[in-house]
């Protein structure tokens, strides 16, 4: 179907480049991308994606704004505290482009409901903020044949890479295992608020041109990007014969969750739901063996607010600290989200703690089912 | 010889902050080795017990990849160290 007056002059930009002109548009009009974490990567790159005409923008995050969240994702307001961010996404990008349908999947991506739904796109956004879902969405667009532009952002230090099947490598074979890594989220590092602004836009550039043909894909390059130095800087990579996801004999046929895919010498990575945890502590109220409570956060965010009895002990310092004697009992990790408590979880497993758990969906989930009052930074 | 080592965001809390520091070495395994007499406990993060580089770390000689912590810089001046980022 040719373009409207309408979308005639909203892209009439786009209309006078060559690359693109009536029929790329029509392109990506017709197109389906896929943008996996509504966060600092995913609201630029959502908003760029909307504004040059996706036809479909899928956006996946079952996360509620936090105030912390505005200095960078600028998606949101200060209104939009507490709401849902994928129902507040949907929002702002109908608004900025009503010509597109947006399509929310307020959920978090896991083994079971990857496929179904990265299946349902053409291009994949990765901008996750979890390692775990990062190795998820790779190994499901590879399994798939979908395209894919990931990104990542640390302090002032961001990495793009882009993954087209039977073209280039995929993020296995640039970081083929990152769960020993330490590598500290946003909430633990800190972020420059306008770093995700650059390497969001990144993505949504090879989004487009992943839609349009056109142009050279960051394929087989790994791109970094230093804003305190203001350098950008760019390394080749190769497809790995032994990568375990898009290799000659690829041992992951089917996306798995975290603790098989990226922490697979971890025996046993026991949840705890938020109620599950609420009977636990009960049982000790009533005399049952004691339970010890480790929050691996920053200081700051555990001053802000935490569970009675907690102790502090930081991911970090966690890492490195001496498990000669990693001690009796049950032991439940917890942090924000539950990104750094299942990490805290498998390194002491690891170290021979028998019975080690964590809290999952963090103290997020806790604030939401079990007490409204906490706060969580 | 010495060489610029640029460090990733994640390992300059071994650095104080800086994102690059000097090192003496004709090899990738000399400059790290020098890099961890400066900065105690920075290798390890990167390189394992059978001195492999470890899965979530890539280095590069320039735009050379190096596989093996032994091949010598052969002319290249800056190593540049690489670490999986989680941020989003």
């Amino acid at each position: 179907m040719a373009l409207s007056d309408t979308e005639i002059e909203r892209y009439s930009r786009h209309l006078l480049l060559p690359e693109v002109g009536p029929a790329g548009q029509e392109k990506l009009r017709a197109a389906r991308v896929l943008v996996v974490g509504a966060g600092g990567l995913g609201s630029p790159a959502a908003l760029y994606l909307a504004a040059s005409g996706i036809g479909t923008l899928g956006v996946v995050d079952c996360d509620r704004v936090d105030l912390s969240n505005l200095q960078r994702q600028i998606l949101y307001g200060t209104d939009d505290v507490d709401r849902p961010k994928a129902t507040v996404a949907a929002r702002r990008l109908r608004e900025l482009n009503s010509e597109i349908a947006v399509v929310t999947h307020a959920l978090e991506l896991r083994a079971q409901n990857v496929a179904s739904i990265v299946g349902q796109y053409d291009v994949v956004v990765d901008g996750t903020d979890r390692l775990a879902t990062r190795y998820l969405v790779n190994d499901a667009c590879v399994i798939l044949g979908k395209p894919l532009s990931s990104a990542a952002i640390h302090r002032f230090e961001g990495q793009a890479m882009t993954y087209v099947p039977g073209r280039g490598p995929c993020y296995r074979c640039l970081f083929p295992d990152a769960s020993a890594a330490a590598v500290a989220s946003c909430a633990q590092a800190g972020v420059l608020g306008v770093l995700p602004g650059v390497l969001g836009a990144i993505q949504a550039t090879e989004a487009v041109k992943l839609v349009l043909g056109a142009g050279e894909l960051l394929v087989g390059r790994l791109l970094t990007y230093d804003a305190l130095e203001m350098r950008f800087h760019e390394f080749p990579f190769q497809r790995r014969p032994d990568c375990a996801a898009c290799g000659d004999a690829p041992s992951i046929t089917a996306p798995a969750d975290a603790a098989a895919a990226c922490e697979d010498d971890t025996p046993v990575l026991r949840r705890l739901s938020p109620r599950e945890l609420v009977t636990l502590l009960r049982d000790v109220e009533r005399g049952g063996p004691p339970v010890r409570l480790i929050d691996v956060r920053e200081p700051a965010e555990f001053s802000a607010g935490h569970l009675a009895g907690a102790e502090s002990i930081p991911l970090a310092e966690l890492e490195r600290a001496d498990w000669a004697s990693p001690g009796q009992g049950a032991t439940v990790f917890m942090c924000r989200s539950g990104a750094r408590s299942a990490r805290a979880c498998a390194i002491a497993t690891r170290h021979g703690l028998r019975e080690a758990a964590h809290l999952e969906g963090g103290l997020i989930a806790w604030a939401a089912a079990i007490d409204p009052t906490l706060r969580v930074a | 010889m010495s060489c610029t080592v640029r460090i990733a965001s994640p390992l300059r809390s071994y650095t104080g902050g800086a994102a690059s520091v000097s090192a003496s070495g004709a090899s990738v395994a000399e400059l790290l080795a020098d890099l961890d007499r400066s900065y105690p406990g920075i290798r390890f993060r990167m390189i394992d017990e059978q001195d492999s580089i470890r899965p979530h770390i890539r280095v590069y000689a320039g735009t050379r990849e190096i596989h093996d912590i032994t091949e010598r810089m052969d002319g290249e001046n800056v190593l540049h160290l690489i670490c999986a980022l989680s941020g989003g």
